[in-house]
């Protein structure tokens, strides 16, 4: 038992120190890495492509107008090896979302770091290796 | 006599080897190489800062082209499946994953391929000495790529690129751009060092150098995967063209403002390679007080602690 769990930290911490491997453009350089906001609204789209894929949610603003937000995932490649298909994610799923914001506020897009389902509790978060 | 009867058995042994056919190259520098993010970790990991040009010999063009750069200019649907070029490799993220193409007749390798990424192609380094092509040939992301042995070095020398960018936050790169890459193994650890001359937007070479680590369990694809463009960004729905004006940069003292390094340095330029460009800017650098990002470099488990100066601040 002990072993065990030797054995998956050890795994832990292989997983986690190994660089995110981002590409196409420098996220620091699209988005404010140094911030996280929190979304919670309903999936208008998944689309899973390359080289980025993208998610779009419609998210209620301060005065109840709903706003769309494209928020920036992994590529194709990247999240399948974590798991996530092109099903995935329904139309109409409500999810709520954390990630780090545009360096332009009006373009509603963030890169997205984690994402939850409450209503099965479906979550993915932080590696995009 | 037992001499000569082991000089002989020599001479049968070297006959052997000699005779054997040559699989690859002077060192096997095929298989799956993973990116550790051990050196320059922002350019091989999440990518630099908006606007840092140090350490690059851009021209004053390259500049003002640099600084009208926003990265929502890659969300443009024309350019949002646009590739690196092979420099790439030496200042992007991702592992690396080389094979060869073999002549099934005579045994002799007559190409690597360093495969491709989600923003690059795969790029063939061409071994049978074919030359390089008319300058009015056909300009691909890939390039045109031949290699030569020296020694256990293998230099390829890539030309035909596509414009593109010699760093990812907008430092262009022209159709005209050399590069040559040196690239070395050492046991179990891959070297490239790649020297990029673009006549265009460098006075001097940039060099650049990466190192990777062989990993069969990396699961570094080969092909290049198909890129499907859409609206990303729905401001440029009407086909307008992201960009900065000239001095309109909003990011321009990001990085002097959180680093506290002069502007001169952040603007780049060829002093800025040398470290005699350390004693230029003695008088108008003072350290920030505290880091307050990527202190630690990529490193995210908290188990693991940041090596800290003598005062105790995280390097």
């Amino acid at each position: 038992m002990k072993r065990g769990l030797l054995v998956l930290a050890v795994l832990a911490v292989a997983v986690l120190s190994v660089p995110r491997a981002n590409a196409h453009h420098s996220f620091g350089a699209t988005y404010l890495e140094d911030k996280t906001i929190t979304l919670d609204g309903a999936l208008v789209q998944m689309l899973f492509r390359n080289p980025h894929s993208y998610v779009q949610i419609d998210v209620k603003d301060a005065s109840g107008q709903l706003v769309r937000w494209n928020i920036e995932w992994g590529g194709v490649v990247q999240l399948s090896q974590k798991g996530v298909t092109r099903d995935t994610l329904k139309p109409g799923d409500q999810v709520v979302v954390v990630g780090n914001p545009s360096r332009t506020a009006e373009d509603h897009r963030m890169r997205l770091v984690k994402i939850t389902r409450p209503s099965d509790g479906w979550t993915w978060g932080q590696s995009y290796d | 006599m037992n001499k000569v009867k082991s000089v002989s058995i020599l001479g049968v042994i070297v006959l052997a080897l000699a005779a054997v056919p040559s699989s690859f190259g002077q060192v096997d520098i095929t298989g799956i190489w993973a990116n550790r993010g051990h050196m320059d970790w922002l350019d091989h990991g999440r990518g630099p800062d908006l606007v840092d040009y140090s350490g690059i010999p851009l021209n004053d063009a390259a500049r003002v082209k640099s600084l009208s750069y926003t990265a929502a200019l890659q969300a443009e649907q024309e350019r949002q499946c646009e590739y690196y070029t092979p420099a790439y490799v030496v200042f992007g993220p991702f592992g690396l994953n080389i094979w060869t193409e073999v002549d099934p007749t005579t045994g002799r390798i007559i190409d690597y391929k360093m495969g491709a990424w989600i923003d690059k192609d795969i790029t063939t380094i061409y071994m049978d000495g074919r030359p390089h092509p008319s300058k009015d040939a056909y300009h691909p992301y890939s390039g045109f790529t031949t290699g030569v042995w020296q020694g256990d070095t293998l230099t390829a020398i890539s030309t035909h690129v596509k414009a593109a960018y010699n760093r990812r936050n907008g430092v262009p790169s022209s159709d005209q751009v050399t590069v040559v890459e040196h690239i070395v193994r050492h046991g179990d650890i891959l070297a490239i060092m790649g020297i990029i001359n673009d006549p265009v937007y460098l006075t001097e070479p940039f060099v650049m150098a990466s190192i990777w680590e062989q990993d069969p369990h990396a699961n570094v694809l080969r092909t290049s995967q198909p890129c499907e463009p859409i609206m990303e960004d729905e401001r440029l729905e009407d086909g307008t063209v992201p960009h900065f004006l000239p001095g309109k940069n909003p990011y321009i003292n990001e990085v002097t403002d959180r680093y506290h390094v002069p502007l001169e340095a952040v603007m780049g330029g060829a002093d800025t390679m040398y470290p005699e460009f350390r004693k230029k800017i003695k008088d108008t650098y003072m350290p920030a007080a505290k880091c307050d990002r990527y202190c630690c470099g990529p490193v995210t488990d908290p188990a693991l602690k940041c090596i800290r100066d003598a005062t105790g601040r995280e390097r």
